[in-house]
């Protein structure tokens, strides 16, 4: 290791030495701001994204009860570099929670009765509600009715913002490998602001009908993007942090899947 | 060499996103690298991923289009790109890894301007498509 290192430093700069001034410099003003600023813990703003590419609840799921095992029949999960049949390859929406695991940047906007998260793929919102209402539940919930980001209430526990989510659409994929949610399922999310720079998450799901146990996600970090990023142009030519991810059926599905199959021997085998 | 880390673990949170979830599986000849030298003939700047097209004169002095394609918007901006970067006309040097089938489509390796300046480089980390 002590002979490979210097070796992978070279590699390392040699990745990263162009065009990196930019970004150098966000890095020195996220030091100083991490150092500066003083932090309300019940304020989640800016535009966080996750240190570390997982879309799942990052822990191995329970077993399934035999009603999850035949929901989740015939998902295929990505494999050898190859698609599955994810249905955002579709186009459709990834659902809660499969996009607050994505990889792409999140803004919290703080509102007085509610919380908001804006999410670049799909540029999607979704709304918390803090004003005090319930968690939907019996005939109210069945009248409601499935939503692909269900109906999400917050409140806060000390310094920690405790969301619950009900009423998933069941169609959507819970994770990347497409295990499965029902409708009757809850997610509880617990988020906590540890630092300037820092969120933390750890989701549990609650589902008896398709897991014989809750599934309790591991910690997730996120990073707060450096806030030279989020003024005007601030990425070199963005106008707003967080950008539109719009996955476009004219764009995916007649331009580039099209332009992918060209150069496939076999047009299906994405 | 912790701040090296860090800059580096940082440099690829950042350049991580868009649309990773686009495997390339079974379309492009990753250990393969064509040199194809012409014009810009078109430039689709949006996502999922910016496609490039070009000009490229065979063998047989007959045109061909290639078109290779890139990281998406946000990536690209975030690097400094932008959608004039490249302007239809332009001449341009392409290494790409070519579609496994023969189509003249591909994936960037990087680009080279006529003064030898190399811009959208996957090999340097800028344009990340995957």
């Amino acid at each position: 290791m002590r002979r490979l290192t210097p070796m992978i430093v070279v590699l390392l700069l040699a990745a990263v030495v162009q065009a990196q001034d930019e970004k150098s410099k966000y890095k020195a003003r996220y030091d100083a701001q991490a150092s500066n600023k003083k932090v309300d813990p019940h304020d989640l703003s800016g535009i966080w994204q996750l240190t570390k590419n997982d879309h799942s609840l990052g822990t191995p799921a329970p077993p399934l009860t035999a009603a999850g095992q035949a929901a989740k029949a015939g998902r295929m999960p990505d494999a050898g570099g190859a698609n599955g049949n994810a249905p955002w390859y579709a186009c459709n929406p990834m659902g809660f929670p499969r996009l607050v695991n994505d990889d792409e940047p999140m803004e919290f906007i703080m509102t007085p009765n509610r919380i908001l998260q804006l999410f670049q793929s799909e540029h999607r919102i979704r709304m918390l509600w803090t004003d005090g209402r319930p968690v939907p539940s019996g005939e109210n919930l069945e009248n409601l009715g499935p939503a692909w980001y269900g109906h999400s209430v917050a409140k806060w526990n000390g310094n920690t913002l405790v969301v619950n989510t009900v009423g998933l659409d069941d169609r959507a994929w819970l994770d990347n490998v497409g295990n499965p949610k029902s409708f009757h399922a809850r997610i509880e999310e617990q988020w906590r602001r540890v630092d300037y720079n820092t969120l933390e998450l750890q989701m549990t799901l609650y589902d008896p009908e398709y897991y014989t146990a809750p599934y309790v996600g591991s910690k997730k970090i996120y990073k707060r993007t450096p806030d030279e990023a989020m003024t005007y142009f601030g990425w070199n030519g963005l106008f707003a942090g967080i950008t539109e991810s719009i996955c476009a059926p004219m764009n995916e599905v007649d331009g580039y899947n099209k332009f992918r199959d060209l150069g496939r021997s076999k047009p299906t085998d994405r | 060499m912790n701040r090296l880390l860090t800059l580096v673990a940082l440099i690829a949170v950042l350049s991580a996103s868009l649309l990773a979830h686009h495997g390339r599986g079974a379309t492009y000849d990753m250990k393969k690298r064509v040199t194809l030298k012409g014009t810009v003939s078109r430039v689709e700047w949006r996502n999922p991923h910016v496609l490039i097209y070009m000009d490229v004169k065979d063998a047989d002095g007959k045109v061909v289009t290639w078109g290779f394609e890139n990281s998406g918007v946000s990536t690209l901006a975030q690097e400094g790109y932008n959608r004039n970067t490249l302007k239809v006309g332009q001449p341009i040097t392409a290494i790409v890894n070519p579609a496994a089938n023969g189509a003249p489509t591909a994936i960037v390796v990087k680009i080279v301007l006529a003064d030898g300046s190399e811009i959208m480089s996957r090999d340097n980390g800028e344009n990340p498509a995957n």
